[in-house]
């Protein structure tokens, strides 16, 4: 009998194994929790600022927008305390400020890149510079975001933007062999057919699309990866944080997702010089602030081929590329974002975030 | 065996060989997907997927969104064209009122005598006081 108790019901192991894992791949945590005040608001789009927790005395002089892309939730750069890129920004002393483009709803179907950098980055820029009061600011573009950035910086070079930072930036697509060149081909894909039948592109097909190029390690080896480390709360912790993340999609609107197919993918216009916004040529090598471009070398979203080749187009003085092992999320929100991407980023920031003239 | 495990500090775990084992076929099929949809062939084949998803769907589509507007206006509803047409007018509208608040930041700096730009700070030279 008493051999009887001592017998561990494998079963029932098994089935509190079961209970955690569904427990964690269905629960949302808390992210984006650093504060933070809104300090301007057109349509759907908002800037904060995040609060700051040094003393003005001990801060930089120069601010830094974070401009994220338009088809995720800009959360991943704040991800949860103590792994936070807002938080450790702010406690290396930098007056943050976060460019969140919000949920574009049916009647924004028609914004296009044109809007998004003439309209309402240009706009927040204005009402930054007016909050600060300082005419130069610092702005750091991701994926998306460093198109947008760099559209920006080549057609208002003059307009007070002394440091760009530019992450897995997506800018030649004269590479027709990645995997998104061939999908969005027109031979493989009708975007006027798919915005006529949705307006905006939706979150959740822009979801798929990215996990399928990679489909075992996204639909089974993140699965199974959790599994594995259930009994370690810290890592279930880390890994609910990105799927919190991961799920939270948004989509793309319609006008900007068709220049991103058509202009972009299929005619590689801006690198060629032949991209135009609202009449205005994007031309890269007007580009003069200084400048830090970051590639991961497993990115496989944007692959570095695509990112490099900015580097001989701008006229910048004061440049670096900065290649980082990592992927296209994991060198910001993973363990190499607080040992090598975001120190590196102070590294070269900082200096150039006085106020009087470069460092270099 | 056993004081070489507990050298490793790891107690013998017998789903440790089984475990690589699933790790390095995963990690092979891994890598045969990730190149099975760089292909020609994946990128058509979700193509004509998603074009037939999309002509087969609008019918449907389409007679719904008719009967959705019919609906609305035996019920005296605004449509969803309405309601877009009046987002987009708030749109505008807001960007009136950014540009008057950028016009009236201006004036208010004007009137204060802010410099633009605030001066640089100097550095703080020690013994200076």
């Amino acid at each position: 009998m008493a051999d009887a108790c001592n017998v561990v019901d494998p079963f029932a192991g098994m089935e509190n194994k079961l209970m955690s894992f569904t427990k964690a791949v269905t629960t949302k945590i808390k992210i984006d929790q650093t504060p933070r005040q809104l300090i301007w608001a057109l349509n759907k789009t908002k800037l904060y600022r995040y609060c700051p927790v040094l003393p003005e005395e001990k801060r930089h002089r120069t601010p830094l927008m974070l401009v994220f892309a338009l088809m995720s939730r800009p959360s991943i750069l704040d991800l949860r305390p103590g792994h936070s890129y807002a938080e450790w920004m702010l406690n290396h002393g930098y007056d943050l400020y976060l460019l969140d483009w919000g949920i574009p709803g049916p009647e924004d179907k028609n914004l296009k890149f044109d809007d998004y950098v003439l309209e309402y980055l240009t706009r927040a820029i204005r009402k930054l510079k007016a909050f600060t009061g300082v005419e130069e600011f610092s702005m750091l573009g991701w994926c998306i975001g460093a198109i947008l950035a760099t559209a920006y910086a080549a057609l208002r070079p003059d307009d007070g933007l002394r440091n760009l930072i530019l992450l897995t930036a997506p800018l030649d697509f004269s590479h027709k062999e990645t995997t998104f060149a061939k999908w969005t081909d027109e031979k493989n894909f009708n975007v006027d057919k798919v915005l006529e039948a949705f307006g905006n592109m939706p979150g959740g097909m822009m979801d798929a699309g990215a996990r399928m190029l990679k489909p075992v390690d996204n639909y089974l080896l993140n699965y199974m990866r959790l599994w594995d480390m259930l009994d370690n709360p810290e890592a279930v912790q880390s890994w609910q944080a990105m799927n919190t993340w991961v799920t939270d999609t948004i989509p793309l609107a319609g006008g900007a997702f068709r220049q991103l197919v058509v202009d972009l993918f299929r005619n590689d216009l801006l690198l060629k010089g032949e991209w135009f916004l609202r009449g205005e040529r994007v031309d890269v090598s007007r580009i003069k602030a200084n400048l830090l471009t970051i590639i991961a070398e497993s990115d496989h979203i944007t692959p570095p081929c695509m990112s490099k080749a900015i580097m001989d187009h701008v006229s910048s003085k004061d440049k670096e590329l900065f290649l980082i092992r990592s992927g296209h999320i994991g060198l910001m929100a993973g363990s190499s974002g607080p040992k090598v991407t975001w120190p590196h980023m102070d590294h070269w920031l900082g200096p150039r975030s006085k106020a009087n003239g470069s460092t270099t | 065996m056993a004081d070489k495990q507990a050298a490793n500090g790891k107690p013998f775990d017998s789903m440790d060989p089984l475990r690589q084992m699933r790790d390095t076929y995963l990690e092979t099929w891994a890598k045969a997907m990730i190149d099975a949809v760089n292909t020609d062939a994946y990128a058509k084949a979700t193509g004509t997927i998603l074009d037939t998803y999309l002509s087969v769907s609008s019918p449907f589509r389409e007679t719904v969104e008719k009967a959705m507007l019919q609906a609305l206006q035996q019920l005296s509803m605004p449509s969803r064209a309405d309601v877009l047409s009046l987002a987009e007018r708030f749109t505008n509208v807001e960007m009136r009122l950014d540009d008057m608040d950028a016009k009236l930041d201006r004036i208010e700096r004007a009137f204060t005598k802010a410099p633009i730009a605030r001066p640089a700070r100097k550095p703080a030279r020690k013994g200076a006081e």
